[in-house]
C-alpha cells in the first residue's frame, strides 16, 4: 500500500469515527422522526391516498440518501380517515396527543381537512395541507399552511394558454361540482374576462358521472369555439370521449388536475389534440423535474408520475425542510414554516411561503398538447 | 224489526276487481242488538264485503250507512271512532307487544286525556302531552288499564295469568281471544267476527261460542262470517248467504238451511251444508 | 330544434345502459321480492373479470362474455346459497340488509385484489362509428341494446311459457304453496339468481368497454340508477324495467337540457318519488289493483329483549360521565364524543325504523337539515350557538317530517326507497341552492361550540356536552317508549292493518315519530357543524345514513340503549382496529352479515 492509500485509510477511518460519535452524540436519534398522515386509504377517494404514498415514499429515499434530518431517518404513519370528517378529526387528536408526531400532513378534501383544523390549532400542531384547495383553510389558524395551488393563480394562466395563445374567445368550461371545481372555475371565468373571451356556458358536474352526452348538446348549442375542462383524469377522459361521439370539433383545453398517464390510457384516440396546462412535463428541463421523473420511473416500474405524486413529493421535501430549520419541537416547526427558504419544487420551481397567507405565491407553467397518445410541449401550431 | 233505523245499512254494495265481480250489489240491514251471520263457500266475497264496511277497502258502487249516517269509504281508523270493529279472518294481533298493550290498543280511540281534539296542533299536544304525562293522563291510562283487566278476566284463567306475555308467545286460541278482547275494549256499537273459530278444536268453539251468545245478550249488534253452521244456526237472529259475491238467500237459519239456491251453491262449490263440518259439541 | 332529437336519443342511449342493471334487478325482485343492493357489486366484478380476460388473458370476445358471465353467475349462486338462502325463514328485512353487507364485501374484494385506481377497458368490437342526428353511435351501442332488448324478451317468454318459468313465478306468489305443488324452490332461487348475476357481470362488462373505464366506485351508482329505474316500471317487471330505464334516461337528459347539469341526478330521483306516490306498483300497474294482501308476518324479528337493570344502566352512564376526569387521551375522548353524535343519529333511526317499522335509508339528510340551519342562523344572523342548535333540530323535525311524508303511505321495501331517494335529493338541493347553502363551496367559519357565553374547546367540555344531550335524549326516547305512543308506534310496525282498524291514523303517528326523531337528529347534526367548523354537501352522506342502520340492527331494533351500545361499538371498533387499514370496510360488511344472520334481533333485542 502506497503512504497515500494508508493517510487516506487513516484519515478515512478517523472520520468514520467521528461521524459515528457524534451521531451517537444526538441522545434517541436511533427514532426516526414521525410525521402523521391523515388521508385516504379506503372509500371513494383510495386512488389518491396510493398516490400519495408513491410520493412520500419517493421523496423519503431521496432524503435518507442526502443523510436524513440531521442524520436522524424520516418517518411517516399514514392513518385512513377515508377523507371522512368525522374521522380525520380523531385522528386529529390522536394524533395531537401522540407526542412522537412532529407535524401533519394531510387531508385529501376540505371538508374533512378544514373539520380538523381547529384540533390541530389549538393542540399546536402543524396542519400540513397541500391538495386541499379551499381559500379558507389557512385561515383556520397560524398552525395551518398549504402548498396548494392557489387557484387564484392557477386559474389565470390557464386562461392564458386558453384565450391568449390559443385564441380561443368564445369558451365553454365544464367543472367538477366541488369546492375545488367551483373556486376554480369562478378564478377562471374572471382571468378569462379579464383576457377578453366570452364564457357563453358553464356545466358542474357530479364527479362520479359518467354520462356527459346531454351535458355536450348544452355546450354545443352555446356555439363555443372552445372547452375547458376543469377536471381530474377520469372525468376528463370521458368527457373528451364523448365529445368526439357528440361530434364537438372544438379546441379543449384542460386544467393540470388531468394530467397523469391515466388521462392517456383512458382517454385513447380521443385525447389526442387536448391541450393541458401543467406545472411541469416529461421533457421539463429543470433539474427538479428530471430528478423527480427518473427516480419514479425507476422506482415504480416505468410508470410515469402524475400531478398527484409531484404534490405529495413536493410536501415530504417541504417538511423535511422545514425540520431541518426547526427541529423537532412542534412551535418551532410551526415558526420553521415561515423561514423555509427556496426549496427545489416540481410544482413551484421552488417554494417560499408567504407569511401572510401561509401559502405559496406563483407556479410553474408549462403548456402541453398530446401529441400521438404522448404529452408534448406545445410548439404554438393549431391543433 | 221495529220501525227504527237499522244500526248498519247496505244498498248496492258493489266492488269489481278487474273482470271478477267480489261483490255484487249486496243490500243489508242489521238492527240494533241483532246477530246477523253471513254464510258462502269460499271465495263468495264475505271476507271483502267486511273490508268494504270497515273502511279497508272502498266500494265502487252503493252506500253504507251506520245509525242513519252514510259511512261510505270512511277510513278504518275514523269508522273505530265511530264504535266500529272488527277482528280479521287470519288472526291479526301485535306479535310484539303484550297482551295488555294488544287490549289497550283497542281503547285507543277512547283516549280524550292525552289526544286533545284540537285541530292542527292536536298530535303535537299528543307528544307533549305523552312526554309530560299530568295527573289526567295518567289516570286515564289506570282506568284503561283496569278496564281491559277486566275484560280479560272473561277469558277465564287463558289470558289473564300470561298479561305480560308478549302476543307471539301465545297459542294460536288465545290469539284469536285477545283479538276478540281487542275489539271489545273498543267498547263498539257494531262488532263484526271474521271466522272467530277458525283453526279452534271442539272445545275452544264452545267456549267462544258462549262468549258470543254473552255478548250478544248484553245487547252488542254483531255481523258474523262463520263456517261452523251449527254455531251460526244458534247464534243468529238471521242468516245471509253469498256465493260469488251476491245474497242467494236471506231469512232464519231452518229456512236458508233448506233452501235449494243455498244447497246448489254448496254442492257446486263441493260441501253440503246439511251436515255441518263437525260434530255438535256436548252443550 | 334538432337538440331535441339529440336529447331524445343521448336519454335512450343512456337508457339503454341502466337497462342492464334495471333487468337484473327485476328479474330477482320477480321471484324473491327482494331489492338486490348487490347487483351493483356483480356488476364491478363482471367489469374486473372482463379486464382480466380482454387485457392480460386477450381472449376474443366471445370468451370473454363466455367467462365473465360464468365467473358472474358462479358469484350469484354463492350470494344466493351462503348469504341469502339461510335466510329466507328470517323476516323481511333480513336478506335486504344481507344485501347491503354483501356488496360492501364484494366492492372491498375488488379493491384490495385490483388497487382503486381506474383502468381502460378497451372495447373488442371494431372501431365504427354510425351518425344518429348530430352524434354518433357505435357498435357497442346496439350491441349493449341487443343485449338489454333480448334479455328482456327471452326472460319475458321464459316466465310466461315454460315449466321453470312457472314455477319461477309461482314462488314469487307464494313459496308454501308452490312447495307443496311440488316446486323445488331452492333450484329456482337457484336459477334465478345465476341468471340475473350472469347478466349483471356482462353488463359491467359491456358498460366498462363503453365508456373505457373501469373503477370500483361504479358499482354503487349502478345501483342506485337501476333500482330507480327498476320501480319506476315496476318492480318485478321485466319488460317494464326496460321502459322505466328509458324514461328514466330521458328525464335526466331533458332535465340537464332544461336546467343544466347540476340538476341531473335531481331528476332521477324526484321521477322516483312521483311515481312512488302517484303509482307505487309502478307505471303499467292498473291503478286499482286488489289491495294487496298484507303478510301477517312482520318485518321485525319477534323477540324478547335483553332488560337491562336500571341500576346497571345508571352505573354506566356515570362511568361514562366520569371518563375525562381520568388520564384518558383526548383521542378517546374524540372517539367517544363520535360515538355520542352517531347515537343521536341511531336513537332517532331506531325509533322510526325499530319502533315503528319505516327503515330509513336517507336518515343522514336530517342531520344536514340541522346542520345548516345551525350554522346559517349562527353565521348570519349571529344566534347564539345553543339556540342555533335547538333551532337545527326543530327544522329538521318539521322540514324532514315534511320531506319524508310521501313515503308514509309505502310499505315494506319501498319506504327504504323512498327514504333513499329522498335523502340524496335533500343532499343535491343542498348543493344547488347555492344562494343559501353555498353550494359545493360550503360553509366555513362556522363559530364554535359555546354555551352561556362560554366556548366548549377542550375535548373534554365538549364530552361532556355532548354526552349529556345524548343522555336527556336518550331519557326521552325512553319515557316516550313507555306512554301510549310507545305501544302506538309498535303497533303500527308489527300491523298496520290492524292498527289502522283501531283509530291509529298512519300519517299521524308516522309524522309524530320523525318529529321526535327529526329532532334528535337535527340537534346531532347542529353539534357536528360547530364541531367541524366548515360542512359542505358531502359532509353528512348515504355512507352515514348506511352506518346509522347498522348501529340501529346491532343494538336492537327499537332499542335506546342498544342504539347507544351499538354507536360505541361501530365508532369505537373501527378506531381499534386502524391498523387493519384497508381492511376495515371489508371487516364491516361481514359483521352486517353476520349479525344479520345469526342475531338478526340486535344485541340487546328488538323492543
Amino acid at each position: 500500500m502506497s503512504n497515500l492509500d494508508r493517510r487516506t485509510l487513516v484519515k478515512g477511518s478517523l472520520a468514520a469515527m467521528l461521524i459515528g460519535a457524534s451521531r451517537a452524540a444526538f441522545a434517541d436519534s436511533s427514532e426516526p422522526i414521525t410525521l402523521g398522515v391523515s388521508g385516504p386509504l379506503t372509500g371513494p377517494n383510495a386512488q389518491y391516498g396510493s398516490q400519495w404514498k408513491q410520493g412520500f415514499d419517493l421523496a423519503l429515499d431521496e432524503i435518507h440518501a442526502a443523510g436524513g434530518i440531521n442524520g436522524r431517518k424520516l418517518a411517516y404513519t399514514f392513518e385512513d380517515s377515508q377523507s371522512d370528517p368525522r374521522q380525520s378529526v380523531a385522528i386529529a387528536q390522536k394524533f395531537v396527543s401522540d407526542l412522537k408526531i412532529v407535524m401533519e400532513l394531510g387531508d385529501f378534501s376540505s371538508p374533512a381537512s378544514m373539520a380538523a383544523s381547529p384540533i390541530y390549532q389549538r393542540g399546536g400542531l402543524v396542519q400540513f395541507g397541500f391538495t386541499n384547495s379551499h381559500p379558507d383553510f389557512t385561515k383556520g389558524g397560524d398552525f395551518m399552511w398549504s402548498t396548494s395551488v392557489s387557484q387564484a393563480d392557477e386559474q389565470p394562466l390557464l386562461a392564458q394558454y386558453a384565450v391568449r395563445h390559443l385564441g380561443l374567445k368564445k369558451l365553454a368550461v365544464l367543472h367538477q361540482n366541488t369546492d375545488w371545481g367551483r373556486t376554480s372555475r369562478d378564478y377562471f371565468v374572471k382571468a378569462a374576462k379579464d383576457d377578453g373571451a366570452e364564457v357563453v356556458v358553464t356545466e358542474g358536474y357530479i364527479a362520479d358521472e359518467r354520462d356527459f352526452r346531454s351535458t355536450l348538446v348544452r355546450v354545443r348549442d352555446a356555439n363555443p369555439d372552445g372547452l375547458v375542462l376543469i377536471s381530474y383524469y377520469s372525468d376528463g377522459a370521458l368527457i373528451a370521449r364523448q365529445a368526439r361521439q357528440v361530434g364537438l370539433t372544438q379546441t379543449i383545453c384542460a386544467a393540470s388536475s388531468v394530467y397523469s398517464p391515466k388521462f392517456l390510457e383512458l382517454g385513447g384516440d380521443s385525447v389526442e389534440g387536448v391541450h393541458i396546462g401543467t406545472r411541469y412535463f416529461p421533457e421539463d428541463p429543470r433539474p427538479e423535474v428530471q430528478k423527480f421523473i427518473t427516480s419514479f420511473k425507476a422506482k415504480y416500474n416505468g410508470v410515469e408520475p402524475d400531478a398527484f405524486n409531484a404534490y405529495s413529493y413536493d410536501a415530504m421535501n417541504v417538511a423535511a425542510a422545514a425540520l431541518r430549520i426547526g427541529g423537532t419541537d412542534r412551535k418551532a416547526i410551526r415558526d420553521a414554516f415561515a423561514k423555509v427558504k427556496d426549496v427545489p419544487s416540481v410544482i413551484f420551481g421552488s417554494v417560499t411561503f408567504d407569511v401572510e397567507t401561509r401559502r405559496v405565491k406563483g407556479a410553474m407553467n408549462a403548456e402541453l398538447v398530446v401529441r400521438k397518445g404522448q404529452f408534448a410541449i406545445w410548439d404554438g401550431k393549431p391543433t | 224489526m221495529t220501525g227504527t233505523t237499522p244500526l248498519l245499512s247496505l244498498r248496492g254494495v258493489t266492488r269489481t276487481f278487474g273482470g271478477l265481480t267480489a261483490v255484487d250489489h249486496i243490500d243489508l240491514d242489521l238492527g240494533q242488538g241483532e246477530l246477523v251471520s253471513i254464510i258462502g263457500p269460499n271465495g263468495a266475497g264475505k271476507t271483502t264485503l267486511f273490508n268494504l264496511v270497515t273502511g279497508l277497502d272502498r266500494p265502487d258502487g252503493g252506500e253504507v250507512r251506520l245509525g242513519g249516517q252514510v259511512i261510505t269509504g270512511f277510513a278504518p281508523e275514523k269508522l273505530a271512532n265511530y264504535g266500529v270493529a272488527r277482528t280479521f279472518q287470519l288472526g291479526r294481533v301485535f306479535g310484539n307487544l303484550s297482551v295488555m298493550d294488544n287490549v289497550l290498543i283497542g281503547a285507543h280511540a277512547r283516549l280524550k286525556a292525552v289526544k286533545p281534539a284540537v285541530p292542527l296542533i292536536g298530535p303535537l299536544l299528543e307528544l307533549g302531552l305523552a312526554l309530560l304525562r299530568p295527573s289526567s293522563v295518567k289516570a286515564e291510562e289506570e282506568r284503561l288499564r283496569e278496564e281491559v283487566r277486566a275484560i280479560l278476566a272473561r277469558f277465564g284463567e287463558r289470558l289473564l295469568p300470561r298479561i305480560d306475555q308478549p302476543a307471539y308467545s301465545l297459542s294460536y286460541a288465545n290469539r284469536r281471544r285477545v283479538e276478540i278482547a281487542r275489539a271489545l275494549a273498543l267498547k263498539p256499537r257494531l262488532l263484526l267476527l271474521d271466522e272467530p273459530t277458525a283453526g279452534m278444536n271442539p272445545t275452544e268453539t264452545a267456549e267462544m261460542q258462549a262468549l258470543i251468545s254473552e255478548l250478544k245478550a248484553e245487547g252488542l249488534t254483531i255481523l258474523l262470517i262463520e263456517h261452523k253452521l251449527d254455531m251460526v244456526m244458534r247464534l243468529s237472529d238471521r242468516v245471509v248467504v253469498m256465493d260469488e259475491g251476491k245474497k242467494i238467500a236471506e231469512g232464519a237459519g231452518e229456512e236458508v238451511r233448506n233452501d235449494r239456491k243455498v244447497i246448489e251453491a254448496y254442492l257446486g262449490h263441493g260441501l253440503s251444508p246439511a251436515t255441518s263440518d263437525e260434530r255438535e259439541p256436548a252443550a | 330544434m334538432s337538440s331535441w332529437l339529440d336529447y331524445t336519443i343521448n336519454g335512450l342511449i343512456v337508457g339503454n345502459v341502466y337497462a342492464l342493471v334495471a333487468v337484473g334487478l327485476a328479474l330477482i325482485f320477480g321471484v324473491s321480492r327482494l331489492i338486490n343492493f348487490a347487483q351493483g357489486s356483480i356488476y364491478l366484478v363482471g367489469a374486473y373479470v372482463g379486464w382480466v380476460a380482454v387485457v392480460q388473458l386477450r381472449t376474443p370476445l366471445v370468451v370473454t362474455v363466455i367467462l365473465v358471465a360464468a365467473v358472474a353467475a358462479l358469484v350469484g349462486l354463492i350470494i344466493e346459497r351462503f348469504g341469502l338462502r339461510p335466510l329466507q325463514n328470517s323476516v323481511r328485512i333480513a336478506p335486504l340488509l344481507a344485501t347491503i353487507g354483501i356488496s360492501f364485501v364484494l366492492d372491498q374484494l375488488v379493491m384490495l385484489t385490483f388497487s382503486p385506481n381506474p383502468r381502460a377497458l378497451p372495447s373488442q368490437l371494431p372501431d365504427v362509428r354510425f351518425q344518429i342526428g348530430t352524434g354518433t353511435i357505435g357498435p357497442l351501442d346496439l350491441l349493449i341494446a341487443g343485449v338489454g332488448i333480448t334479455s328482456a324478451l327471452l326472460l319475458f317468454v321464459f316466465l310466461r311459457y315454460t315449466k321453470l318459468g312457472w314455477a319461477v313465478r309461482a314462488t314469487a306468489q307464494d313459496r308454501d304453496a308452490a312447495m307443496q305443488m311440488g316446486v323445488d324452490v331452492n333450484r329456482v332461487n337457484q336459477t334465478v339468481f345465476g341468471i340475473a348475476a350472469a347478466l349483471g357481470g356482462v353488463s359491467g362488462m359491456l358498460v366498462g368497454m363503453y365508456y373505457n373505464q373501469i373503477d370500483t366506485a361504479m358499482s354503487l351508482q349502478a345501483t342506485l340508477k337501476g333500482v330507480v329505474a327498476e320501480v319506476v316500471g315496476g318492480a318485478g317487471n321485466v319488460p317494464g324495467a326496460v321502459v322505466g330505464s328509458m324514461l328514466l334516461g330521458l328525464v335526466e337528459s331533458y332535465g340537464v337540457a332544461a336546467f343544466g347539469t347540476s340538476y341531473r341526478n335531481l331528476f332521477a330521483f324526484l321521477l322516483l318519488i312521483v311515481v312512488l306516490v302517484l303509482r307505487p306498483n309502478g307505471l303499467f300497474a292498473s291503478a286499482r289493483q286488489a289491495p294487496p294482501e298484507p303478510l301477517t308476518g312482520t318485518f321485525i324479528a319477534p323477540s324478547r329483549p335483553v332488560r337491562l337493570p336500571r341500576w346497571a344502566l345508571a352505573i354506566a352512564v356515570g362511568a361514562f360521565a366520569l371518563l375525562p376526569l381520568l388520564p384518558v387521551s383526548a383521542y378517546v375522548l374524540q372517539t367517544l364524543i363520535n360515538a355520542w353524535l352517531l347515537g343521536m343519529l341511531a336513537l332517532s333511526l331506531t325509533l322510526v325504523a325499530g319502533t315503528v317499522g319505516q327503515v330509513s335509508l336517507g336518515h343522514a339528510a336530517l342531520l344536514a337539515i340541522g346542520a345548516y340551519t345551525s350554522a346559517l342562523l349562527s353565521l348570519r344572523l349571529a344566534v347564539p350557538v345553543g339556540i342555533a342548535i335547538i333551532c337545527g333540530g326543530l327544522m329538521s323535525a318539521a322540514l324532514g317530517t315534511l320531506l319524508i311524508s310521501p313515503s308514509f303511505r309505502l310499505r315494506g321495501h319501498y319506504v327504504s326507497i323512498a327514504t333513499l331517494a329522498i335523502g340524496e335529493i335533500v343532499s343535491l338541493v343542498i348543493l344547488n341552492w347555492e344562494s343559501v347553502t353555498n353550494g359545493p363551496i360550503g360553509l366555513s367559519g362556522i363559530p364554535p361550540l359555546s354555551l352561556f357565553g362560554y366556548e366548549l374547546t377542550s375535548a373534554s367540555s365538549v364530552y361532556w356536552f355532548s354526552f349529556a344531550v345524548m343522555v336527556l335524549l336518550a331519557l326521552l326516547q325512553a319515557r316516550l317508549l313507555t306512554s301510549h305512543l310507545g305501544r302506538s308506534f309498535r303497533a303500527i310496525r308489527d300491523d298496520d292493518v290492524a292498527a289502522r282498524a283501531y283509530g291509529l291514523g298512519l300519517n299521524r303517528y308516522k309524522a309524530l315519530a320523525f318529529i321526535f326523531g327529526g329532532f334528535a337528529a337535527g340537534v346531532s347534526g347542529g353539534i357536528a357543524a360547530h364541531l367541524y367548523s366548515y360542512i359542505n354537501h358531502e359532509t353528512f352522506n348515504t355512507q352515514q345514513s348506511i352506518l346509522a342502520l347498522t348501529v340501529v340492527i346491532l343494538g336492537g331494533l327499537g332499542n335506546v340503549a342498544g342504539a347507544i351500545l351499538g354507536s360505541v361499538a361501530l365508532v369505537g371498533l373501527p378506531e381499534a382496529f386502524r391498523i387493519a387499514a384497508e381492511y376495515r370496510i371489508l371487516i364491516y360488511g361481514i359483521v352486517l352479515l353476520l349479525l344479520v344472520r345469526f342475531r338478526p334481533q340486535g344485541l340487546l333485542g328488538t323492543i
